[in-house]
């Protein structure tokens, strides 16, 4: 999938996010390590010890000697800032005023999925300042020194403005490596004028993708992880990172009776699919829900959209982050740059215009998105709120055998073999 | 030259070189690496493949998990894998179906407007697949035209919902994607007809649909069989016209399953093997292809 409004692209990228979601792992030593690589043949490959970071299972990275984080008061570097990124996940007037506070240029490549993010960051063929990983790699890219360990003293608008749980993550203690960008939930979107089904008219509110009434009119997202984990939480399973082959083939049967039930589609258009017409009940990630406005049928008005996300915050959410690559050439303009995009006013303005996600910040409540106009009220649910991440389950890594069972569940349901 | 036939023999045959540094080049090259691929690994860490370029080292397991899934009544690779067949095999007979008459008009009564036809017939290509593609959603939607003209012919009494995950969207998406690849080799095959040969089976007193039977038919089969072969090898490993026009897992393709597993995470060998294993049956087609071409004209006589 290629093409899509400049303004929407990014969200193409969650399509990519989780599937390959892989094992984070600390190892226990370097031995290990280079054995493991070495070894290079399935054979003979031994798996390093798991550690994988979970919100129960906080992982404080480790550091190396030889991949030592830049000293405290150095001055910004001239020259070309490089940002390797999502396409359409930065607002081009930040890039542009920040080139010219700091007198320098500003220059951005962009990247399809995170696995030819990762080949080209690891190959080190390229010299990247600035990078936007996910939560899932976070141990693969520290271990393989693909970042750098970040100076705090450069950042102090982390403590400023970010959420106090977002300071100190679950998938990076102390935010030795990455600080975060945007958040995210996956709820249920649907068409309010085509549809009289509403999520929570429904004891069981995931029951929603099973009314008949809106065959063929029902998707669900493009992404294992997303709508494998509505098809657990709909069973009550809360752990939505499981490896329990049971529960896989649980959500896997689950989501293929949708197949008869409803005719169910996958798709990660849900920002246009929906506001077109495509669908009328749609599993949708949170930003597609707000951007959605901007691509409804002729004669709709935004009121006719509703999103649905746990109204106590239990459902799925997650968040992104920024980091800067081992290899860059400018790292204190970089995290002068990290520090620019948590900026109250610079996150804010980032958001509305442009990336539709908002930035994890204090000062960003549902209330003051509403008022400001930039998310129609019905709308409001799809703001993500700081209380949702105390209760809400977050998508982490999975063991490389978690994964291959997620990959063969999702592999048949993509097939439609019954 | 200079007379020398054993000089003479390797110009000859030097001639060829372009040919088989090509072949090298942009075939058994890329095969050899997705070979390697599929009987590699991936990296521990970044989990980027891990190609395993030496055969004695070579890893089955991904052609084994292949092969399982292929030979498994109703699992997932036999399903995708058999509807991919039927699908092709219905768009190409239509295409087909298509594409004659439209190349048989053009080079017979096409006259001095051959170039204007042709290049009428060649402007799809300046649009981009997935445009048109996404031209198609349009025009199948609920409220799109071809709901409206269907309605108010008469056809259907209300709109139809062309988009709710039905095999014939898909088809129908593979032969307008494809067909003018099947039209212009045709075209250019019964444009090249000696026209003596149609004048001569008149005049021994065969009618008009009888010179076409007998003489015009025989002689286009090896652009038939071309024609086949350019549309039905990228159709089989199409993944986005199922994806745009239908979304439904009832209506996937072998390409669906290739690109979920290629691109990225532990199974990349799987993805690879798939590739493999989908090549092996193209070149089955593919020497089916070339043997009865040279039967068709060993018949004609030439």
């Amino acid at each position: 999938m290629a093409t899509f409004h400049p303004r929407e692209s990014r969200y193409a990228r969650r399509e990519f996010l989780q599937r390959g979601a892989a094992g984070a792992f600390a190892l226990s030593s370097m031995g290990t390590l280079l054995a493991a690589c070495g070894g290079g043949n399935e054979g003979s490959f031994t798996p390093p010890e798991l550690n994988i970071a979970r919100p129960d299972n906080p992982v404080t990275h480790p550091l190396f000697d030889d991949n030592p984080m830049i000293a405290s008061g150095l001055e910004p570097e001239s020259g070309t800032l490089r940002i390797y990124n999502w396409n359409g996940y930065l607002w081009p007037r930040i890039k542009k005023d920040f080139a010219k506070e700091y007198g320098v240029k500003v220059e951005e490549t962009f990247f399809e999925t995170m696995d030819e993010a990762i080949t080209k960051i690891s190959s080190g063929a390229i010299d990247y300042d600035v990078f936007f990983p996910t939560t899932d790699r976070m141990s693969r890219l520290v271990i393989g020194k693909a970042l750098q360990p970040l100076n705090h003293a450069y950042l102090p608008n982390l403590s400023k403005t970010v959420w106090p749980a977002l300071q100190d993550p679950w998938y990076d203690k102390g935010s030795q490596y990455t600080v975060p960008y945007v958040t995210w939930t996956t709820g249920i979107g649907y068409r309010k004028d085509k549809t009289d089904s509403r999520p929570e008219n429904y004891s069981n509110p995931y029951e929603i993708y099973w009314d008949e009434a809106n065959k063929g009119k029902v998707y669900v997202l493009e992404d294992s992880r997303d709508a494998f984990g509505h098809m657990l939480l709909k069973n009550g399973i809360t752990k939505v990172n499981t490896e329990d082959p049971d529960e896989i083939e649980l959500a896997r049967n689950d989501l293929m009776s949708l197949i008869d039930a409803v005719n169910v589609k996958y798709s990660t258009n849900d920002y246009t699919n929906l506001p077109g017409g495509l669908a009328w009940v749609h599993q949708m990630w949170s930003g597609s829900a707000v951007s959605a406005q901007y691509s409804l049928e002729e004669g709709v008005g935004p009121e006719a959209l509703g999103y649905w996300f746990p109204e106590d915050g239990r459902g799925t959410i997650g968040s992104d982050m920024i980091a800067i690559p081992e290899s860059a050439k400018h790292p204190v303009l970089a995290h002068h740059f990290l520090n620019y995009l948590l900026d109250e006013k610079h996150g804010y303005d980032n958001s509305v215009n442009y990336v539709g996600y908002q930035p994890p910040f204090v000062t960003l409540d549902p209330d003051r998105l509403v008022a400001d106009g930039v998310v129609p009220p019905n709308l409001k649910t799809a703001i993500v709120r700081e209380s949702d991440f105390d209760r809400g389950y977050e998508q982490t890594e999975l063991t490389p055998t978690g994964q291959t069972l997620w990959q063969n569940a999702w592999a048949e349901f993509i097939a439609g073999a019954r | 030259m200079r007379g020398n036939p054993k000089g003479t023999d390797a110009f000859w045959a030097g001639l060829a070189l372009p040919g088989i540094v090509w072949l090298c080049l942009f075939f058994l090259l890329p095969f050899y690496v997705i070979l390697c691929v599929a009987l590699g690994t991936v990296d521990p860490i970044f989990q980027t493949p891990q190609p395993e370029w030496n055969p004695l080292a070579w890893n089955t397991r991904a052609f084994e998990f292949v092969f399982e899934g292929l030979f498994t009544s109703g699992a997932a690779f036999q399903t995708v894998f058999v509807r991919t067949f039927f699908y092709v095999l219905i768009a190409t007979a239509l295409s087909l179906l298509i594409a004659y008459p439209v190349a048989y008009f053009v080079a017979r009564y096409g006259g001095r407007w051959k170039g204007l036809l042709l290049a009428g017939l060649i402007a799809p290509f300046f649009i981009s697949y997935l445009m048109r593609m996404l031209a198609w959603i349009n025009l199948l939607q609920d409220d799109g035209w071809v709901n409206d003209i269907l309605v108010w012919i008469g056809i259907l009494d209300a709109p139809r919902n062309w988009l709710d995950g039905r095999a014939s969207s898909v088809i129908l998406g593979l032969v307008y994607g494809y067909v003018p690849f099947m039209i212009l080799p045709l075209y250019a095959f019964l444009d090249r007809i000696d026209r003596s040969l149609l004048e001569a089976a008149r005049d021994l007193g065969a009618s008009p649909f009888q010179a076409f039977r007998l003489v015009t038919l025989p002689l286009s089969i090896p652009a038939i069989l071309a024609g086949i072969v350019i549309i039905a090898l990228p159709m089989f490993g199409d993944y986005y016209t199922p994806n745009l026009l239908s979304g439904s897992p009832q209506t996937s393709m072998l390409g669906n399953e290739i690109y979920l597993y290629i691109k990225g995470g532990q199974q990349i060998p799987v993805g690879a093997a798939l590739v493999v294993v989908l090549m092996l049956f193209l070149m089955v087609l593919m020497g089916y292809y070339v043997v009865s071409t040279a039967r068709a004209q060993r018949r004609l006589g030439r």
